[in-house]
């Protein structure tokens, strides 16, 4: 629940407005001036009508050089940025050779893999030597390696299923999986703030979408009744099947799911639970296994579980794991596809997703050095290399998460997110407040990243800050300071800030 | 003083910053202000005024609300590029409270531009057609509707 001024929120509403009446009136005399001009179109259409760019062309190249900064040297706790400039007013940014080194506030690096690690990167480097950095095919003609088989089977074993099945990018896991598991006449039931791969992947399956207030499971329960009552539209037949998709830690919020609510609720109603891991895998939890294991939910009532091995792992890729219990489900697709009735097959779900997911079938697995990352950071945090390493850099986030966030509450910031999470999005607001705080935090070398509409909704922009385990205390420290300058420049604490301890010290000691 | 901003469903995020609070205050309010300023600047009399903050608002909330269809942005691919705004709102369910304090809007503003004028001839009569066509165009009868194909799709 985010908590806006009031005045806030019409000044807010007042600069967009703004910002969208000059944007109009420079694309109406552009329209003019080009009228005069000849076209160099030649007939053939224009790629984009004329109102699809206008948010990039007008809002969003103003402040262009706040996002999409190169880096040069590996995403760790401290990393090179290269500095930028521009002649025309941001409309094309230019590089130079220069470098700054800031501390890294924006990577998904939640423990520490992403630069390099003395048990991953020697065993990566051999098997970027043995393998080579491509298999150059596809998983069903000669690019499944030995790596593959290894990376699943840990993949499954770490995530607790019985089976997983592993791809080359985050995004297309969601959104080649959902058109295969769905189709029309099936019920996709999604929060509101799910990722756009989701909503994408939703989107192309061609089932029914509805979506149901974020994290809310008592409206949940209501859209699930009220769509199972209905039945499809127009024709009113019971729904093939319904799906309700949820993620473990939002993004954009921070926030942890409600998981055990939303179980029980999926389970009262016979509706199958796909639980969208991609940054709560590995970072959340006593021995990483993610949100199940912070909240208590167990594996197997989790009918799909997908993540992506981006953010705590340090590599690329996706990845599904499935349950036994959905031996009803394929079975009604396979009922379905041979269009009779005939005896029930058993199949594993992932076996059924391998010769049927495009992301499977036709395009590049994952590249072998990339799939060793994988696995020995997953060895790394289970303790399996023999050190205490992975239970280290598990707590080492814990603490790091809790005292920055509970550090910034104080100073006034409003902050987003749920205790143990690494991903703390402070709240901004106004338009101009986004580049003013990534640009002086950047002069003093922080990088932060910053959220805008249309990420995020129009009214609430925010800094999003991701916490890593590789952060030391003093980096954190060093980080306070400059955002509550900052923050003090820009004026964004809209909280008023908790009085100082010593001077509570004062009072209670006058008392007694 | 705070408000509580609670996500809504709708997934279009041309439409979805309607529903959170401040916005019915912060229309009203530029209103208000633009009154002032066009008094400021063309020093005429307060009804001379409000007419043409009245006819100004027609001709900005037609060409926006129900003139020009799609989204500003390339996000969503397309799936809104054959409606208006107004046909977007609160995903095309009619007689919401916002679209009904929409319609109220017009209304209002043609009373008290009418008012302010003593209901003098050129006056009314702009007015009166601007608040008619405002008005006729959110009906719900209206939606998706275009009479002799005028701003049809291709």
């Amino acid at each position: 629940m985010i908590t806006i001024p009031y005045l806030t929120a019409l000044t807010t509403y007042f600069s967009y407005g703004l910002l969208f009446a000059f944007g109009q009136f420079r694309d109406f005399f552009r329209k003019i001036f080009d009228w005069w001009h000849a076209s160099n179109l030649q007939g053939y259409a224009p790629i984009c009508l004329g109102l699809e760019d206008f948010y990039f062309r007008r809002l969003y190249h103003r402040i262009q050089d706040c996002f999409g900064r190169p880096i040069s040297s590996a995403p760790d706790a401290w990393f090179d940025v290269v500095e930028r400039y521009s002649n025309d007013n941001n409309k094309t940014m230019k590089r130079t050779d220069k470098i700054n080194r800031c501390l890294n506030l924006g990577s998904y690096n939640y423990l520490g893999f992403a630069a390099s690690d003395e048990y991953c990167t020697p065993r990566v480097i051999d098997s970027l030597n043995r393998f080579s950095a491509s298999t150059c095919s596809t998983r069903v003609d000669g690019g499944t390696t030995t790596v593959h088989k290894e990376l699943e089977e840990c993949v499954a074993n770490f995530v607790g299923k019985p089976a997983a099945i592993v791809f080359g990018m985050g995004y297309v896991t969601n959104s080649a999986i959902l058109p295969v598991l769905m189709g029309k006449g099936g019920l996709i039931i999604s929060d509101s703030l799910n990722h756009n791969s989701i909503v994408n992947g939703a989107r192309g399956s061609g089932a029914t979408i509805r979506v149901f207030q974020h994290n809310t499971p008592s409206h949940l329960e209501k859209v699930l009744r009220e769509q199972i009552a209905e039945g499809q539209p127009r024709t009113h037949r019971p729904w093939k099947k319904i799906i309700v998709v949820v993620e473990g830690i939002y993004s954009m919020e921070g926030e942890l799911c409600k998981l055990p609510e939303i179980v029980a609720i999926c389970k009262k109603y016979k509706a199958y639970v796909y639980l969208d891991e991609a940054h709560s895998i590995g970072a959340v939890g006593k021995t990483g296994r993610g949100v199940c294991e912070l909240l208590g939910v167990d594996t197997a009532d989790v009918d799909i579980m997908m993540g992506t091995f981006t953010k705590s792992f340090g590599s690329c890729g996706g990845y599904i794991a499935g349950s036994k219990l959905l031996e009803g489900f394929y079975s009604v697709m396979m009922a379905g596809a041979i269009g009779k009735i005939c005896p029930v097959i058993r199949e594993e779900l992932i076996q059924y997703l391998k010769y049927t997911c495009p992301a499977h079938l036709y395009t590049t697995s994952i590249s072998p050095p990339a799939a060793r990352q994988i696995i020995s950071a997953i060895k790394v945090i289970l303790g399996e290399d023999g050190s205490s390493r992975g239970a280290q850099k598990l707590a080492r986030i814990r603490e790091n998460s809790n005292f920055f966030r509970s550090e910034l509450q104080k100073m006034g910031f409003e902050v987003l997110g749920d205790n143990d999470s690494p991903v703390m999005p402070i709240m901004l607001y106004n338009p101009a407040k986004i580049p003013a705080f990534s640009r002086e935090c950047l002069k003093q070398n922080i990088a932060v990243v910053t959220v805008a509409f249309p990420a995020t909704p129009l009214l609430l922009a925010r800094a999003r800050i991701c916490i890593s385990a590789a952060h030391t205390k003093e980096d954190l420290l060093k980080a306070l300071e400059v955002i509550s300058e900052v923050g003090d420049m820009v004026g964004i604490k809209y909280f008023p800030a908790e009085p100082k301890k010593l001077e509570q010290g004062k009072d209670t000691i006058k008392l007694e | 003083m705070y408000v509580r901003a609670v996500p809504p469903t709708d997934l279009n995020r041309n439409t979805e910053w309607f529903t959170y609070p401040g916005v019915w205050t912060t229309y009203i309010l530029i209103l208000f202000f633009s009154w002032l300023i066009v008094l400021s600047l063309f020093g005429s009399s307060p009804g001379t005024a409000w007419t043409i903050v009245h006819l100004s608002h027609f001709f900005v909330t037609y060409h926006f609300f129900h003139w020009k269809k799609g989204t500003p942005f390339g996000d969503d691919q397309g799936i809104y590029n054959g409606l208006t705004w107004w046909e977007q709102i609160d995903n095309g369910k009619q007689l919401t409270r916002n679209r009904k304090f929409l319609t109220v809007v017009p209304v209002v503003l043609y009373l008290i531009a009418s008012h302010t004028t003593d209901y003098q001839n050129p006056m009314l009569f702009f007015n009166t057609l601007a608040v008619f066509v405002l008005v006729v165009a959110k009906f719900p009868n209206m939606h998706k509707v275009r009479i002799f194909g005028i701003n049809a799709d291709h």
